[in-house]
């Protein structure tokens, strides 16, 4: 039997069963290289469910859609590994109960479509370790090792460029999970902190500020990347904070669901004198 | 015998264009995008394209245009206007959904205000639109009863040759015609047959979905929130539309001294309603959702006799989450059987 058959009837199972209210999945997009989110609530519609090398997308973000989990049931979601971390973060940073999620984990390479064993994010403490430990191999990119070795001017260049496509659609804020603000800064506007203006000072404000609150946070998942209309390669930013951190506080994204927030924690014994 | 343009003229016509004053515009391909900008000569332009991934309208309304600049003093508050830079301006090889797109938002921008911004830019462009070979999944064209080839907007009709070595002339309005006297020695009475222009399949039925949108009782049907689950409430598809276009006008500086500019806005952001009590009269984004589909589909349609949608599909094209306006309207095709 394929994964897709199987957790199709994972997902009958659990629906029928009453465990979960909800599948969040994949279903067949417009064309036929497309796949897109499908929110299952009934056993008999669970054959409408795909499961691929083209499912990519980080489904986590609906799961903080306002007022799903609050009745306390659960919902069972399709998620890659990155998927997974992401869960542990918003448990982390108390955006959701955990256990309230019940994972249907997969993960793709090479066109093939590999089951994860588990429910629940403990389940996947040891593949997310392995996955801190080989971050450095995987996360080699041609484009990312030109930009390391930039100077600051040349790399100021390279992202004025990048930045001046930017439209300001935030794209790249609503497909991400982390950005769950219910008000986010760019949104704030008595006062209006950042410009909302789509021209060169206004495009950096907005892409700095989001690297930032992404620092430590960001599981690079590739849901802004994809979503950016203009092309931007935003990955490559989150990449560096990723890296910036994991060098400097040894901390790996997502790990468990207790994981401290890196830049939202205070230590008395801290090496800096200052907060930023 | 039709008048032809062969490719090989091209740069000599962009040449002389410029020679006369005009700046030319086209689709090109920058930074990893497609989009319509400046040229220099043929070789930069895309003419490939089944579309720029950027829509024309960003010529005409930019996404962030300063207005006038102040500064207050105690003893008087200052302005001077800004006036969106002059110049004549060819665009060659607009698609005809952009340019369809234009004269669709040409009565929205004149209706109580007239815009200067819009007609200053529109009154110094010539639209020279190249009929399409080809089209992908996406197009629609023929959905909202335009076509791969319609006039609407252009003011110069390119049709491809079969050899594929220049294009047939047709001058559609007199602005066109005074922008190719210009290079009138340079094109050629011939007898090449044009190519067929591409066939874009039918996916809704806009009139049987004007006939659903107005139906009262249809404003609350929980088809808007169905159709609409997934979607994740950014702008892409209103930044990408040719003829979206919703504003925000927006003080950038201090109390003393600043800018005032106009900037896009989405109707997908929650912001975009939300009232200074707090309240937001449309607070889920099926709410927000079905604004975009009623305002191009039956209130537009209802003042200015068009609907809001040239058929581009990049609604669709580039959304996230696989939506857009065709799989709503085939859906309301549906419903309204």
């Amino acid at each position: 039997m394929s994964i897709e058959q199987q957790y199709r009837t994972k997902a009958k199972e659990l629906l029928s069963s009453g465990e979960v209210k909800m599948v969040i999945g994949y279903g067949p997009g417009s064309t036929p290289d497309r796949r897109r989110p499908l929110f299952i609530t009934t056993p008999d519609e669970t054959d409408r469910l795909v499961l691929d090398s083209a499912c990519i997308a980080n489904l986590s973000g609906y799961l903080v859609t306002e007022g799903l989990l609050s009745d306390e049931k659960r919902v069972a979601i399709f998620l890659r590994p990155e998927g997974i971390r992401t869960i542990n973060i918003l448990a982390a940073e108390a955006q959701l109960n955990s256990d309230q999620v019940v994972i249907i984990g997969f993960d793709s390479a090479k066109n093939e479509v590999t089951a994860l064993k588990g429910s629940s994010t403990e389940d996947f403490s040891v593949l997310i370790e392995s996955m801190r430990a080989n971050t450095p191999e995987t996360a080699k990119e041609e484009l990312f090792e030109k930009i390391e070795k930039m100077n600051p001017q040349e790399r100021f260049t390279f992202w004025q460029e990048e930045f001046s496509k930017c439209i300001k659609c935030y794209a790249c804020r609503q497909a991400c999970p982390m950005c769950y603000c219910r008000r986010c800064i760019v949104d704030s506007n008595q006062p209006q902190w950042i410009n909302t203006s789509a021209h060169t000072l206004g495009n950096f404000e907005w892409n700095i500020v989001r690297a930032f609150h992404l620092s430590g946070r960001c599981v690079e998942c590739g849901n802004c990347g994809r979503a950016c209309p203009v092309n931007i390669p935003l990955r490559l930013i989150n990449r560096k904070m990723a890296k910036e951190v994991m060098d400097l506080f040894d901390h790996f994204a997502g790990t468990n669901k207790t994981q401290e927030p890196v830049l939202a924690s205070f230590k008395k014994d801290d090496s800096e004198t200052f907060i930023l | 015998m039709t008048k032809i343009l062969f490719t090989d003229k091209l740069d000599n016509c962009i040449e002389r264009w410029k020679s006369a004053g005009r700046t030319v515009i086209g689709p090109v391909q920058k930074n990893n995008i497609s989009t319509y900008d400046t040229v220099k000569s043929a070789s930069e332009l895309d003419l490939n394209l089944v579309l720029p991934d950027r829509s024309i309208k960003e010529l005409f309304f930019p996404q962030s245009e300063p207005m006038l600049r102040y500064t207050i003093k105690k003893e008087a508050i200052n302005t001077s206007e800004f006036l969106p830079p002059s110049g004549q301006r060819i665009i060659f090889g607009a698609r005809a959904c952009d340019a369809s797109g234009l004269a669709i938002d040409d009565p929205l921008f004149g209706w109580d205000y007239k815009d200067e911004y819009w007609f200053q830019r529109r009154n110094e462009s010539v639209i020279v639109t190249i009929a399409c070979t080809k089209a992908d999944d996406f197009c629609m064209c023929t959905s909202l009863k335009l076509a791969p080839d319609s006039p609407k907007g252009s003011d110069i009709m390119l049709r491809p040759l079969e050899n594929k070595k220049g294009w047939q002339v047709e001058e559609l309005t007199e602005r066109g015609r005074e922008a190719f006297k210009t290079i009138a020695d340079l094109l050629q009475e011939s007898n090449e047959a044009a190519a067929p222009t591409i066939t874009v399949p039918e996916k809704f039925d806009s009139t049987a979905c004007a006939e659903w949108l107005k139906k009262p009782e249809n404003f609350e049907s929980k088809f808007w929130k169905e159709i609409s689950l997934r979607c994740i409430g950014c702008g892409s598809c209103t930044y990408l539309c040719p003829t979206c276009h919703c504003f925000d006008i927006q003080d950038e500086g201090d109390t003393y001294n600043g800018i005032r500019r106009k900037n896009w806005d989405s109707c997908s952001f929650a912001l975009f309603t939300m009232h200074t009590s707090g309240h937001n009269p449309r607070s889920t984004q099926s709410a927000r959702w079905r604004q975009r589909i009623m305002h191009k589909f039956n209130y537009f349609p209802g003042k200015f006799s068009a609907n809001s949608c040239s058929g581009c599909g990049r609604c669709t094209r580039q959304c996230p989450v696989d939506m857009g306006i065709t799989e709503t309207l085939q859906e309301i095709s549906k419903l309204s059987q």
